[in-house]
């Protein structure tokens, strides 16, 4: 099965690592799938990149090899303009069943630094339609993502994964947020950026009782929807130092290619504040604060994404038995997916030996009666009759071994040995 | 009415400290219950003990020895540790109280036994004792409150900076209500101690009306307002400013407020907590098995004004 992914993730590189590869921009994907269909014009590919992750999913329906690793490493690099050994050290890979298992678990958000979070679906899922939208999709990255959006809900109905806290904004408030503040409902929340992350932490924050958001985007048309739903109040980009000196909480999640404030910056907006403590929850990849910010004074309290792991690996530990229950259920999945995908692939074989046995029959039979000119109409129906068994009988020893074949893995031997004894043509 | 002893109630919370420890280095959170309820019987038994004293002397404990009034300070701690944990049963307020309890009680024993009665000897009025006492035995609990508060301020502020998880057995306060609980710790500890030293004053001066050998000249007494200056000129600063966060604010008031108590606790043991001018009558505390007509000349045992 020609499906291969090669990826990082919050385990295996550091943000400052994911954030070199992360595809932050729709320029970026733009230009990503366009080099893309140009490089391997027969392949599909599917980019995932969240703040936890960067994965290339590449596939090839047919019975040619996908794009190797070395090859999606030199893709990645060209199109971030990096050299490969910044980063390749850093990438796993999965290939065949292996690869199909992980998107899976990636679905299923056991891959996710906060296991269960629901964020993951929407965001597989919003990989897979800008990989629709670009036309690098096909039969096989259909049939893979579709399989894994309904295996991500059959692991969320039949286990507790998704139970309890599980957002990266709820860990984050929960473990940092409520140690520095009592109460968020008398303080001044600034999101910065607009997107989905964005309105999920102002979601959780309202739920905490937060009443005054102000919210900057550089889009001003998506800020205002996200303050109007949320009861917030948007400002213009141009106002973010005054607003940021005012704010008790900052939760940033732009897709800004570098960060957007420095430490000179905030030193500036420290100045001009009344000294409050600041808690500033930086969920973008790459980071929009200057790690450094954080040791900017006492009152200033910086977290990204990283500083949430010791926790999220103390609740996976927690819900290891839920754990458990979901990578059974996406053994079978992914079991019956390999099964279901390796069967299709024996079908166009199948279909062609089908179709030229019973060619030759229709031929012996057309030869038979141009012989026999006196046989009944009810005699040659017998006698076609007759014929089709026999062929049918001695197609189906090799069919039931080839279906046998692909329910223990991959038929291509099989498949490859029927046509040369059939002389089966593509 | 019950025989209790000191090392009923130092035993109850020295336990209630081991259960909280435990509890803080496995992070078996249901350990809170156990030694809350320790700390609890010994409060139960630190008051029999008060009420018993109290009763035997026929004088409030604040104004018997120097050891009863650090009694007093230790169960006012003790009171205030139940009050945190009414408020939050999480918060691991104990393995930081508990400990100050016990050092109060441990100096407490070894601090002057003899009881104090200016009343019958120095014709002072009992109210201006009493205030004196209860204003610099408050002040004093403040303190401590302010000392333990701004610890955990200190490692809640570590923690988050560091970015460390919150250890499953020791949940701290968050900093917010920390700060504004010292800035209250603050808030009454410094007026209630200079008020209280102000009512020292006004009792020599009365003393002396009545012909009594008080002095403002005793070592003790000028040490222990030496102490308050410093406190006051640390913690100016932080009641003019009313915004009540930092970690500065913190380490300020647990410098100013350990000089304090390291000098109060300092001079009892010292100076076994009498003055040069005290006339003690020595009386065993610990067994309290009968009633006591003591005669002094002490004002206000322990306190920095008493005489």
């Amino acid at each position: 099965m020609n499906v291969h992914v090669v990826y990082c993730n919050h385990e295996t590189a550091a943000l400052d690592v994911r954030e070199r590869i992360a595809f932050s921009s729709e320029d970026q994907f733009d230009l990503a799938y366009r080099r893309w269909r140009s490089a391997f014009p027969r392949s599909e590919l599917v980019l995932l990149s969240t703040c936890n992750r960067v994965e290339l999913y590449a596939a090839r329906p047919d019975d040619e090899e996908a794009p190797t690793r070395e090859s999606l490493i030199r893709f990645l690099a060209d199109v971030h303009n990096l050299p490969p050994d910044q980063f390749s050290s850093h990438l796993l890979e999965h290939q065949g069943p292996e690869a199909v298992r992980h998107l899976f678990e990636v679905a299923c958000s056991l891959d996710s630094m906060v296991l269960g979070e629901p964020q993951i679906v929407a965001q597989v899922k919003e990989a897979y339609e800008r990989a629709f939208r670009y036309e690098a999709c096909g039969p096989l990255t259909n049939a893979l993502f579709q399989m894994a959006f309904r295996v991500s809900g059959r692991v969320r109905t039949e286990t507790a994964l998704a139970g309890g806290r599980v957002s990266i904004a709820s860990v984050a408030v929960g473990e940092f947020g409520r140690s520095i503040f009592d109460r968020f409902d008398d303080k001044t929340v600034l999101v910065i950026g607009a997107g989905a992350m964005a309105e999920e932490t102002v979601r959780y924050l309202a739920d905490e009782g937060v009443r005054d958001f102000l919210v900057v985007n550089r889009n001003p048309q998506r800020a205002t929807e996200l303050a109007s739903e949320w009861g917030g109040h948007m400002h213009p980009y141009e106002q973010l130092d005054e607003i940021l000196a005012q704010a008790d909480v900052v939760v940033s999640a732009t897709g800004s290619d570098e960060p957007i404030v420095s430490v000179e910056r905030f030193r500036r907006i420290r100045a001009r504040s009344r000294g409050q403590s600041i808690f500033i929850l930086d969920l973008g990849t790459p980071r929009d604060f200057d790690p450094v910010i954080a040791g900017i004074d006492d009152n200033t309290f910086l977290y990204d994404i990283d500083d949430l792991k010791a926790t999220c690996d103390a609740n996976r530990v927690r819900r290891r038995k839920e754990v458990e229950k979901a990578r059974k259920i996406i053994d079978v999945e992914t079991e019956r997916f390999v099964q279901e995908l390796y069967h299709r692939a024996t079908g166009p074989i199948v279909k062609r030996l089908r179709d030229e046995w019973h060619a030759i029959r229709q031929q012996e039979v057309d030869l038979l009666f141009a012989k026999l000119s006196h046989v009944s109409e009810s005699d040659r129906q017998a006698i076609e009759k007759s014929v089709e068994r026999i062929v049918n009988k001695l197609l189906h020893p090799p069919l039931e071994a080839l279906k046998d074949e692909a329910r223990r893995g991959s038929p291509h031997g099989l498949m490859d040995a029927l046509k040369r004894l059939f002389h089966l043509t593509e | 009415m019950l025989d209790v002893t000191v090392f009923c109630f130092f035993a109850s919370y020295l336990l209630a400290l081991v259960i909280e420890a435990s509890r803080a280095m496995s992070g078996r959170s249901w350990l809170r219950w156990p030694s809350f309820f320790a700390a609890l019987a010994g409060l139960v038994a630190h008051t029999f003990f008060l009420w018993n004293r109290g009763q035997a002397l026929d004088l409030p404990p604040l104004l018997a020895s120097h050891q009863d009034w650090m009694f007093v300070v230790a169960w006012i701690v003790c009171v205030l540790y139940v009050f945190v944990i009414a408020y939050d049963q999480r918060v691991g307020i104990g393995l930081f109280a508990l400990p100050v309890v016990l050092v109060f009680v441990f100096v407490g024993r070894f601090a002057s036994d003899v009881t104090s009665n200016g009343l019958a000897e120095g014709g002072i009025p009992r109210g201006w004792l009493l205030l004196h006492a209860i204003l610099l035995s408050l002040g004093i609990a403040a303190v401590i409150a302010g000392g333990v508060l701004s610890l955990m301020y200190l490692l809640q502020h570590n923690r988050l900076k560091h970015k460390r998880m919150i250890p499953r057995g020791l949940t701290l306060l968050n900093l917010e209500t920390l700060a504004q609980w010292n800035y209250l710790a603050i808030l009454i500890a410094v007026p209630m101690l200079g008020l209280g030293l102000l009512a020292g004053v006004v009792l020599v001066f009365l003393g002396r009306q009545q012909g009594a050998s008080l002095t403002l000249n005793d070592p003790f007494v000028i040490v222990s307002s030496l102490a308050w200056l410093v406190m006051v000129v640390f913690l100016g600063g932080t009641l003019r400013n009313r915004q009540p966060v930092g970690k500065a604010v913190a380490v300020r008031t647990l410098l100013a407020f350990t000089l304090l108590l390291t000098t109060l606790l300092g001079l009892q043991l010292i100076t076994g907590g009498g003055h040069t001018s005290a006339r003690p009558t020595p009386v065993s505390s610990a067994g309290l098995s009968g009633s006591h007509t003591s005669r002094l000349a002490c004002v206000v045992p322990g306190s920095p004004l008493s005489v």
